[in-house]
């Protein structure tokens, strides 16, 4: 394989590490409140965040382009303050992290369901803020579904082609991951290098579906 | 605020509470001394409702609740301490141990820090050994010590017990509840103990609550209260025959402790030299452990045979309870036997039975 091929490897990695990371704090903000908030607007709040899950990614990314371009309503301001992200890897990371959010979003909403309000209600009597409690009951006993969330979201991400070559466009050594090499390669008829591509995809994803089941498997003290 | 007339020491808890409820709104008004209160009353009627809102768990709660003269709740000053500040322990029913931490992290979790209020409570319910155990891996017995520990390491200024008891079977019981004796001579807090249970109430409270429907229905002195139509009712649920009375002597050698009751009845237990002769006592007996012969037995280990009356038989659940007047003293029993037995004794209302109870099924509180 060619030093090229692992350069790829390694970007599509870095893209797809840092869309999970850029997901992680608004993904459990968003799945805490969705299993707490009972108020109004919350099937509205739900079905939006969810949309990315059934959208096809290119309508995804299409509105994001539109968003971020450089005549769009975000994009002249982001310009003006140095940000551009259209066609940069930066557009790679954002296309990729919305549509990997909802996943991690379900994933921590139903962890944080699964906590019992009891025990939180229990650490006030203890003497703990509602902060404190947060941090020390619900996200410790909801950390095993936020992880696999996030394995689930890294994994989707890995993959990620409609929005991101919308938003970041299909530039080699720029903002070309391993799903968009794979399209490029086919497109010119190098089949053979498409299909060692693949392979690359393949135990990407057989390594992170691994993870997944490693640790969700993996005996948890609190189980009985 | 209410003052309650014989008492030289100011009450440690003042509540005047008012509670929405689903069914009903809890209207409460009592003075509660330093010492166990029970809460009893029938399922629904507030119990744990009652022990929420002091615990400010109950957001909708109203009116004032004062804890040693500092207020935690006084709706008409618009006061409300969140529930961190008012160091007030709470056990529930189910323990409620953080599933994700060992016993010692469980019992250090409100202590901040302070390890000499949690090296008293790991010493008091005799947890060392228990210490590196995940809480999934503990007795229900173990938890309900561990929660009570948990509670006392905050060094907590009322201690709040929602049936620590309920879920544990009766052998069980008797194994923590010397635990819960322990804390409230060790400790001396003002706890507030929910029970369904008469006999636990009688043997851990000075201080008894019973709630009816939203409402105060009794309070006082729980041996006084056994005359409570109310709480007769409840005693029936779990021990049914309680017997006030007083130990008249101890003999060793025979292993028994002589009792006569205040209907004059004379009826040994096994030895408990632990109650001075003289000191007053009650007797439990359950209705399923007294036998019922239609003839005066002869010949038989246990120690009180009676004679009696029939009053009445009714049909309760697959069993019968019979409720029989002594002929000595003129007190009743409540006795529980098979439709099968029925039948075999011809026992019918009016009909003279003897009754016997083995000396090791009664129990001194």
């Amino acid at each position: 394989m060619s030093s090229g091929d692992l350069a790829l490897v390694g970007f599509t990695l870095r893209m797809a590490a840092l869309a999970t990371a850029a997901t992680l704090l608004p993904g459990i903000v968003a799945g805490l409140l969705l299993a707490r908030y009972r108020g109004p607007g919350r099937g509205a709040l739900d079905t939006l965040l969810s949309l990315p899950l059934v959208l096809p990614p290119t309508a995804v990314g299409l509105a994001l382009l539109m968003l971020l371009a450089r005549n769009g309503p975000l994009g002249g301001w982001l310009e003006a303050h140095g940000l551009a992200v259209v066609f940069t890897w930066k557009g790679v990371v954002l296309a990729t992290s919305v549509m990997s959010f909802p996943l991690l979003v379900r994933s921590a909403r139903t962890a944080f369901e699964e906590v019992d309000p009891r025990l939180v209600t229990l650490a006030r009597t203890l003497g703990c803020r509602p902060a404190a409690a947060f941090f020390r009951v619900t996200l410790p006993l909801a950390r095993r579904g936020i992880m696999a969330g996030l394995v689930l979201a890294f994994s989707r991400s890995l993959g990620e082609f409609g929005a991101t070559i919308l938003v970041a466009g299909n530039i080699p050594g720029r903002t070309q991951t391993l799903s968009l090499a794979i399209f490029q390669e086919v497109q010119a008829g190098r089949d053979r290098h498409a299909l060692a591509l693949a392979g690359w995809t393949v135990a990407l994803a057989f390594l992170a579906l691994w993870s997944t089941e490693w640790i969700s498997r993996r005996r948890d003290p609190e189980c009985a | 605020m209410r003052v309650t007339a014989g008492t030289e020491s100011p009450m440690a808890l003042e509540l005047d509470l008012e509670l929405p409820l689903a069914r009903f709104t809890l209207r409460l008004r009592a003075s509660l001394p330093a010492d166990v209160t029970a809460v009893m009353g029938p399922s629904g009627a507030g119990k744990t409702s009652l022990l929420e809102a002091i615990a400010g768990l109950r957001r909708r709660a109203r009116g004032r609740v004062v804890l040693e003269g500092e207020p935690l709740l006084d709706s008409a000053r618009g006061l409300s301490l969140a529930p961190e500040r008012r160091r007030v322990g709470y056990v529930p029913q189910d323990a409620g141990l953080f599933p994700h931490l060992t016993v010692i992290d469980n019992v250090r979790f409100g202590a901040r820090g302070d390890a000499a209020s949690v090296d008293a409570a790991v010493d008091t319910l005799e947890l060392r050994p228990l210490l590196g155990r995940m809480p999934r891996a503990l007795s229900g017995g173990e938890r309900q010590r561990v929660a009570l520990a948990r509670a006392l390491a905050t060094r907590p200024r009322l201690l709040l017990l929602d049936e620590p008891l309920a879920a544990l079977d009766v052998e069980l019981r008797d194994r923590v509840l010397p635990w819960l004796l322990r804390v409230r001579s060790t400790w001396s807090l003002p706890c507030l103990y929910v029970t369904h249970n008469v006999g636990e109430a009688l043997a851990a409270a000075a201080h008894l609550l019973l709630l009816g429907e939203g409402r105060l229905e009794a309070a006082g002195d729980p041996r006084s209260l056994l005359a409570v139509p109310a709480l007769a009712r409840e005693a029936q649920a779990g021990i049914e025959n309680l017997l006030p009375g007083l130990v008249v002597s101890h003999d060793a050698p025979a292993g028994v402790t002589r009792v006569r009751t205040d209907g004059g009845l004379e009826v040994t237990v096994a030895l408990d030299e632990e109650r001075p002769p003289g000191s007053g006592v009650t007797l439990a007996v359950r209705a399923e452990d007294v036998l019922v012969a239609a003839v005066e037995p002869v010949g038989l280990s246990a120690r009180n045979v009676y004679a009696a009356t029939v009053a009445s038989g009714e049909r309760t659940g697959s069993d019968v309870t019979l409720r029989c007047t002594l002929h000595r003293g003129g007190g009743e029993l409540l006795v529980r036997i098979t439709p099968a037995a029925v039948a075999a004794l011809g026992v019918e209302p009016g009909r003279p039975v003897w009754l016997a109870v083995k000396s090791h099924s009664i129990r001194l509180l």
